[in-house]
């Protein structure tokens, strides 16, 4: 099965969820920083607090800002007429596979963003868990729903006498 | 359409009544209950709580009135239809062969009134948290609805050999191979509540240890008012934790004798059927081929001494204790027997699920333990320089500082202690079979699980590695169940890799 990656402008997408999240963290410890200096706080403490705050949102930053590089570099996806296959995770690596005869509903959902980029992500039904193949290209995604639809047809077709 | 009976709306202002009570009191409480209270207070505010009352019941009892003459059921030659609802009107038509559960449930103020409530449900995802089908009568219309409805579902689906078999007791009290007896029951109440009292006493004697130590080593009244504060907490801890420990333990007597009163398993063709309960009584009725896995499980006490409860896992179930709730405490098929009985029983009872032996085994012990100690490591690292730091800028004495120091160790060292066992557990127990089609997996620490199911009840398979482990060829694999529940995987860990390729099969076949 030949296993496809993801397109360079889901990085992109990442990335500006990554920067909304980095603002986030920004905003804690700028707000712990005015705190400190309005209440006038002694040094000792000020010290305390930017080692209690800002290494734990330095490091919180840092990783922010690499992982979508990492998580697009480590994620594949791929399917052919049996099976859909999806692999994720840096530390943690995943390899699900899902049968295309237990497939219920397909979904392709957009946000604001993801439309500017032209993205969508596709989730897959089954009778049991849902299952996101992460980001993919608005063509992507529909060639994959019509692919999948296809499938599950001619899949239904061929176990139409069995026990599924 | 028939109407329901009128039982319902009696049994309902019954309970309503209640409602109404606590619903004033709760919003005219500061008239009774402020500082300045006195008997002619009281007296000037009963009125208000009279008119209170009478205006929320006259609100129950119109809403009780207009759901009655709303609602009803109606049995057709192909379906069932049911009508319920006032503000928002609900019409739900079910084919009998699509029909999974028929559940009959009767509290002990619908016996007051001698009705019951019978729940058909589709077992359709969609509908998972209400049954698409209510119907409130009197208990014997409920009894000939429940027979009726069994027979229309069993005529809808034509049966191959087109036999029709008799109604076999399976399981009951009666039964010689299995009893739930007052002996047992005790036994079973005395072994739940044995693991809440065995981390109570652990927990109690390992904070008298901490404070021993902090107190010998420092040798101060218990490191002055922070030490108290300390103390005081911990005792009002292990204080809570024996107060818990004794409401269960009566919460599990009341539960074994009376909610398991008369536990009886029947078949009745493709049916399976549990009834049990005293003052609320029980009929879950469903379809063989609709169980989805059967859970063996044992606690670590149940484990050490050699008992064992069955559970069931049914397509489409799920927990709710609402009158139109698929189901109100489906999921035990046996509720306490001994391990070694377990073949035995569901030879009986459910014979495609008898678990099968271990064929694979966790191949390494240290990735049970890794990532917590990293992690752990970290947080317990960072806590302890961190308390260490802060107190240092704010000049606490030293003698605090080490108390604090040797107190965060002490815990650390607990928390590690206690994962090392349950983690030596995981490495004994986890562990897959696959034999027949019937996949059997091996999974817990200090609780052993045992799950059997069927092949095609499995929806997807996840493997899920680190590059470490996938160097050693090592992985945990998760298998998704088909089920609407949230906890629909069974999960086995550090196994070979290869073995996610063989349930992969099995997937695609």
């Amino acid at each position: 099965m030949k296993m496809n990656k993801l397109d360079k402008s889901v990085l992109k997408l990442w990335y500006i969820q990554a920067a909304m999240g980095a603002l986030a963290l920004v905003g804690v410890a700028v707000a712990s920083l005015v705190i400190l200096l309005v209440t006038e706080a002694p040094s000792s403490v000020m010290l305390a607090v930017f080692l209690g705050v800002g290494i734990p949102v330095s490091l919180l930053l840092c990783l922010t800002l690499i992982m979508p590089a990492l998580r697009h570099k480590m994620y594949s996806w791929g399917y052919d007429d049996k099976r859909i296959i999806v692999k994720q995770g840096v530390i943690f690596r995943q390899r699900v596979v899902i049968p295309v005869c237990q497939i219920q509903d397909l979904h392709r959902t957009q946000g604001p963003i993801m439309m500017m980029l032209g993205l969508s992500g596709v989730t897959i039904s089954t009778a049991g868990s849902n299952f996101d193949i992460s980001t993919l290209t608005t063509n992507e995604a529909d060639c994959l729903i019509d692919a999948l639809e296809q499938n599950l047809e001619a899949r239904v077709e061929e176990l139409k006498n069995e026990e599924i | 359409m028939k109407r329901f009976d009128k039982g319902y709306i009696y049994s309902s202002l019954l309970t309503d009544f209640f409602y109404s009570v606590v619903l004033v009191f709760f919003f005219l409480r500061d008239l009774f209950f402020n500082e300045e209270s006195s008997p002619n207070t009281i007296a000037t505010a009963t009125p208000f709580f009279v008119i209170g009352f009478v205006v929320i019941y006259l609100c129950f009892v119109a809403y009780r009135i207009l759901y009655y003459r709303m609602s009803g059921y109606e049995l057709t030659d192909k379906e069932i239809k049911c009508n319920r609802g006032v503000l928002f009107k609900k019409r739900s038509i079910l084919d009998y062969k699509k029909i999974h559960a028929i559940n009959k449930k009767q509290g002990i103020i619908h016996r007051i009134f001698g009705i019951a409530v019978l729940t058909v449900d589709s077992g359709s995802a969609n509908t998972s948290h209400q049954a698409e089908i209510t119907i409130i009568e009197k208990n014997t219309v409920v009894d000939a609805l429940l027979s009726e409805l069994n027979a229309l579902k069993k005529n809808t689906i034509k049966d191959d050999a087109g036999e029709v078999r008799r109604e076999e007791v399976l399981l009951s009290n009666k039964d010689s191979l299995y009893r739930f007896t007052s002996a047992k029951k005790m036994l079973y109440t005395l072994i739940n509540i044995a693991s809440t009292a065995f981390f109570t006493a652990l927990f109690a004697v390992l904070a008298i240890i901490i404070l021993g130590v902090c107190k010998a080593m420092l040798q101060l009244d218990f490191l002055g008012t922070l030490g108290q504060y300390f103390l005081y907490a911990i005792l009002i801890s292990v204080g809570g934790v024996l107060l818990f420990s004794i409401f269960s333990f009566i919460g599990s007597i009341i539960h074994s004798f009376i909610g398991y009163y008369n536990f009886t398993i029947t078949q009745n063709d493709n049916n399976i059927q549990i009834s049990y309960g005293l003052l609320e009584k029980h009929t879950n009725t469903f379809s063989y081929d609709r169980i989805k896995a059967v859970k063996v499980s044992q606690g670590l006490v149940q484990r050490i001494l050699g008992f064992a409860s069955i559970k069931l896992e049914v397509i489409g179930y799920t927990v709710n204790s609402s009158d139109d709730s698929k189901n109100a405490g489906l999921g035990v098929l046996i509720p306490f027997c001994k391990y070694n009985e377990i073949d035995e029983i569901l030879g009986k009872v459910l014979p495609d699920y008898i678990p099968s032996e271990k064929q694979t085994k966790s191949v390494s012990f240290f990735p049970f333990v890794s990532w917590f100690l990293l992690i752990f490591g970290i947080i317990a690292g960072v806590i302890l320089a961190g308390s260490v730091t802060v107190m240092a800028m704010l000049s606490a004495p030293s003698k605090i500082i080490s108390a604090a120091v040797l107190a965060i160790s002490g815990l650390a060292l607990i928390v590690i202690v206690l994962k090392f066992v349950s983690a030596g557990l995981s490495y004994h127990t986890n562990g897959l079979a696959i034999h027949d089609g019937k996949i059997t997996t091996y999974s817990g620490g200090f609780t052993k699980n045992i799950t059997v199911f069927k092949a095609k009840n499995l929806i997807a398979v996840e493997n899920v590695t680190t590059p470490l482990r996938k160097k050693h060829g090592i992985a945990s694999i998760v298998m998704h169940l088909k089920t609407n529940e949230s906890s629909n995987e069974v999960k086995v860990h550090i196994q070979k890799d290869t073995l996610s390729d063989e349930i992969e099969k099995m997937l695609t076949v």
